[in-house]
């Protein structure tokens, strides 16, 4: 209501103010303070949007190491693999899955980040892996027990037990880079091979990657397949 | 504040009491015994709690006094990276007894002070007492 009059005021020597002010920038920045940020500056407006989308949404990453390979970062590829982080699952209250890649915080050292796979969830029972010091572990409620692909070179939870489901930060869902690896990372399937079709590298290295899995799911006992409940 | 675990330091309904979280964020190894610290649940991490710091790293701790939860002649050493953690209320709390030594990096914060209600404003802070053999 209070600045009805200031538009009354504006109307009659619109044209000559509209004028000036195209000519002057000076004289249109008086009138609104905030644009003395200067154009270089703008993009800080885009910062808590962008800081809360990578923080509770998706964000890109690239993964060091050779813990996950052949998944991620394979001897063959001579770049790091960059990878979309989905941390809007985790947040979502989303069950983990086993055969997900999660990255999560190093349990001893908060700092790390360590990206590996859920190999078994709560109520699971683990055959472990040296240096482990008990051979079969009960996994507790609210924690999981994840790996590297790679058994040899990895920190994982043979070396400091179940993770509580607190320390994961978001799972792997996506390869950008390199290209020739782009896609979705998911539990690895069996091929199944088109009928008169020889089966080509791509094939193999599927093929690979499911008895991989195979057989680090048979060191998982689940709850419902043991005979007692 | 909610729940009797941690009488009778705390009550267990209708006190405020206020989190300090950047300290912790900024430096993550100034925790000391018997500090109270509020940390992501091991086992729920939907939920925070609140305990008191009993064990660093490296220290070996008598895994319950009382015999409630294990013999009380049970020690155990704690890993690096990780603490023990214990309710004031041994009777009924949930801590390190149950799930083991907890890493530090599910530490939020500690509590610095009760706010409300305002006649039982207390300040918290580091009381361990240390014994000389």
């Amino acid at each position: 209501m209070s600045l009805f009059p200031k538009f009354l005021k504006l109307s009659r020597p619109l044209t000559s103010r509209r004028v000036h002010s195209a000519t002057d920038p000076e004289g249109s920045s008086s009138r609104r303070p905030w644009a003395f940020i200067g154009r270089p500056l703008r993009w800080i407006y885009w910062l808590p949007l962008g800081l809360g989308f990578t923080q509770y949404f998706y964000t890109l990453k690239t993964v060091r190491g050779r813990s996950m390979q052949p998944t991620l970062n394979p001897d063959t590829s001579s770049w790091d693999d960059i990878v979309i982080f989905d941390r809007y699952s985790i947040n979502s209250g989303e069950p983990i899955r086993k055969g997900d890649i999660v990255a999560l915080r190093d349990p001893i050292n908060s700092r790390k980040m360590l990206v590996k796979r859920v190999i078994a969830v709560a109520g699971d029972i683990v055959k472990t892996l040296p240096p482990y010091p008990d051979a079969e572990v009960f996994i507790p409620e609210g924690h999981v027990w994840v790996e590297g692909d790679e058994p040899f070179r990895t920190l994982d939870s043979n070396k400091f037990g179940p993770v509580p489901l607190a320390l994961l930060d978001s799972k792997l869902m996506y390869i950008v880079w390199p290209l020739d690896r782009i896609g979705p990372l998911r539990p690895p399937i069996s091929p199944v091979s088109k009928r008169g079709a020889s089966r080509d590298f791509r094939w193999y290295s599927d093929m690979a990657a499911f008895e991989r899995e195979q057989r680090r799911q048979s060191r998982v006992t689940t709850r419902s397949t043991t005979s007692h409940s | 504040m909610a729940g009797p675990s941690m009488l009778p330091t705390l009550d267990n309904s209708g006190e405020l009491v206020l989190e300090s979280i950047l300290p912790h964020r900024l430096f993550p190894n100034q925790l000391g015994r018997g500090e109270l610290i509020t940390l992501t649940s091991p086992v729920d991490p939907s939920r925070i709690i609140c305990k008191r710091v009993i064990g660093l790293p490296g220290d070996v701790v008598c895994v319950d006094p009382t015999g409630l939860k294990a013999h009380s002649t049970e020690h155990v050493l704690v890993p690096k990276g990780h603490i023990w953690v214990a309710g004031d209320n041994a009777a009924w709390s949930k801590d390190s007894r149950d799930y083991g030594p907890v890493s530090m990096a599910l530490v939020r914060g500690r509590i610095a002070a009760r706010i409300y209600p305002l006649n039982r404003f207390t300040v918290f802070s580091k009381n361990a007492t240390y014994i000389e053999h």
